[in-house]
């Protein structure tokens, strides 16, 4: 198992958002993460990275408990994380972009490097010069992708990350992700409104509702269950 | 004769405070905070070179030392305070409350030492005069400010593009929440940048006092016309603060022929709103 959560309770100061939330993932496995908003997806994924401070339960990282760790310390075991339409640094160029991630992220041996990021997005490395928020909503996702696996990452979490984006292009992002996941035994988390296109690339569907988990199992299981019904 | 007089002194105490433009864009861009202390910081500067030099030690010496007391003083300030409040959420308000009160102790603890009176740096080097141009004269400390301030303006250039350092406190300045997921430790740039603020101020914290004395309270008008020149040149803009000081101080200076003196700060503001009026993001905005 790479990621674990135990009877996660978190919220923001006297009001509780999710409670005993438990799954455990493999690697190279592909959550993708689904409800309706507000479900407590997002809080989820925070309490995971180390944003907001569980009141109870635990999270695990390969068998270790990460729940006291500063966020910093989670992302350096591979816990990686592409924030919701803010995932680069729109006044740098590109190629500062990456640099800056790189340097801190990229140590010997690493999963991925630069030149990596630059085969898995040729168009980065042609952008390298340009204002990383002067390029389209495709390439700044692209971006976006390339900062958040810099290094060696294990279990990528993805916050909503086809907003603003052309469904072609979805579909391309989503395959690329999968790919990665796969070659490499990376996990990944998937959080999004986009479900049909998430269910296409996911081993796995959770649907919260109201801060709990309301379903758990494979993409087909939930395609033949009364799916929306969870919603 | 005079206009050219005028237009020269312009450029030199213009370079001085575009200096304290850049320093103090670079903390804003960066924190966020406003960080009125900043003054504190440039008086204290010019303070201690003068001990120093009162106490017979060379130049060099005291005008390091000096830098070193600023820049600590300047690391303490993010690292006691600043950090302290924001680890709390305190608002933008209450930071600057704080960071007025900073500056008021700063001050108060310089006139407590040193009295309120001027002092005067005695510098024989300082004091000779150069003719530049006809009658226009400038004195060595003046054409020094000129010539520490370019350097300062470049090196801060170089240092935000060319090396990884500066790039990472750009990049925490363009979007700090990615900042803190990626590694790049925000809150220890935070310090840096104070840090390397506070050694940049300290120049001409130091050469603007050699010409015309120092008081505990001389850093207000030269931040006053800073944040003006930061605001007018485009927010993270290096070129754009650097350049605008130059112009506000000209501006400033060249007014002088047609009015009196004591209308300058009047002539700043209203420079200040004409830009606003017709340049809300600031000049040098786009070209960020």
């Amino acid at each position: 198992m790479v990621l674990s959560l135990k009877g996660l309770e978190a919220g923001y100061g006297a009001k509780t958002v999710i409670s005993g939330v438990s799954f455990t993932l493999e690697p190279g496995q592909i959550l993708a993460f689904l409800g309706h908003n507000g479900a407590g997806k997002t809080t989820t994924l925070k309490a995971i990275i180390g944003m907001l401070r569980p009141s109870r339960g635990e999270v695990l990282f390969d068998g270790h408990r990460i729940d006291r760790l500063s966020v910093a310390d989670r992302v350096a075991l591979g816990l990686r994380l592409l924030p919701e339409g803010r995932g680069i640094f729109p006044d740098l160029s590109v190629a500062e972009n990456i640099d800056v991630v790189a340097a801190r992220n990229v140590t010997a041996g690493a999963m991925f490097g630069i030149p990596d990021v630059y085969k898995l997005f040729p168009v980065l490395e042609e952008r390298r010069t340009t204002r990383a928020g002067s390029m389209s909503g495709g390439q700044q996702q692209m971006l976006a992708l390339s900062l958040a696996i810099l290094g060696t990452p294990r279990c990528l979490m993805l916050d909503e990350p086809s907003i603003g984006l052309a469904p072609n292009l979805v579909e391309r992002m989503f395959q690329q992700v999968r790919e990665v996941c796969k070659s490499h035994a990376m996990t990944a988390v998937l959080v999004e409104q986009n479900v049909a296109a998430a269910m296409k690339i996911a081993d796995r569907v959770i649907i919260m509702n109201n801060g709990q988990i309301v379903f758990d199992g494979g993409p087909d299981e939930a395609r033949a269950s009364n799916f929306w019904h969870y919603f | 004769m005079l206009a050219l007089q005028l237009l020269c002194n312009g450029i030199v105490t213009g370079c001085a405070l575009g200096v304290v433009a850049v320093s103090f864009s670079f903390v804003y861009a960066t924190t966020k905070i406003f960080h009125v202390a900043h003054a504190g910081v440039y008086t204290l500067g010019g303070y201690v070179a003068w001990s120093m030099l009162g106490h017979g030690f060379p130049t060099a010496v005291a005008v390091l030392t000096a830098i070193a007391a600023a820049t600590a003083l300047g690391a303490l300030i993010q690292g006691l305070l600043y950090a302290r409040l924001e680890r709390r959420k305190a608002t933008h308000l209450v930071v600057l409350i704080a960071s007025l009160g900073t500056l008021a102790v700063i001050q108060n603890i310089l006139a407590a030492v040193y009295t309120a009176d001027i002092l005067r740096f005695n510098l024989p080097w300082g004091a000779e005069v150069f003719r530049v141009a006809g009658n226009v004269r400038l004195t060595m400390t003046q054409l020094l400010t000129v010539v520490v301030s370019l350097v300062a303006y470049g090196g801060v250039m170089w240092f935000s593009n060319g090396t990884i350092l500066g790039k990472q406190i750009r990049a925490v300045a363009s979007n700090p929440f990615l900042a803190e997921i990626t590694r790049l430790q925000p809150r220890r740039v935070h310090i840096y940048v104070m840090a390397i603020a506070s050694a940049l101020v300290c120049l001409p914290g130091i050469l603007v006092p050699m010409d015309f004395g120092l008081q505990p309270y001389n850093g207000i008008t030269p931040l006053l016309t800073a944040t003006i020149a930061m605001i007018a040149g485009g927010v993270g803009s290096i070129t754009g603060a650097f350049v605008l000081a130059i112009v506000i101080t000209e501006l400033q200076n060249m007014s002088l022929l047609f009015i009196p003196g004591e209308w300058s700060i009047g002539v700043t503001f209203f420079i200040f709103v004409i830009f606003m009026l017709f340049r809300p993001t600031g000049l040098f905005a786009a070209a960020r």
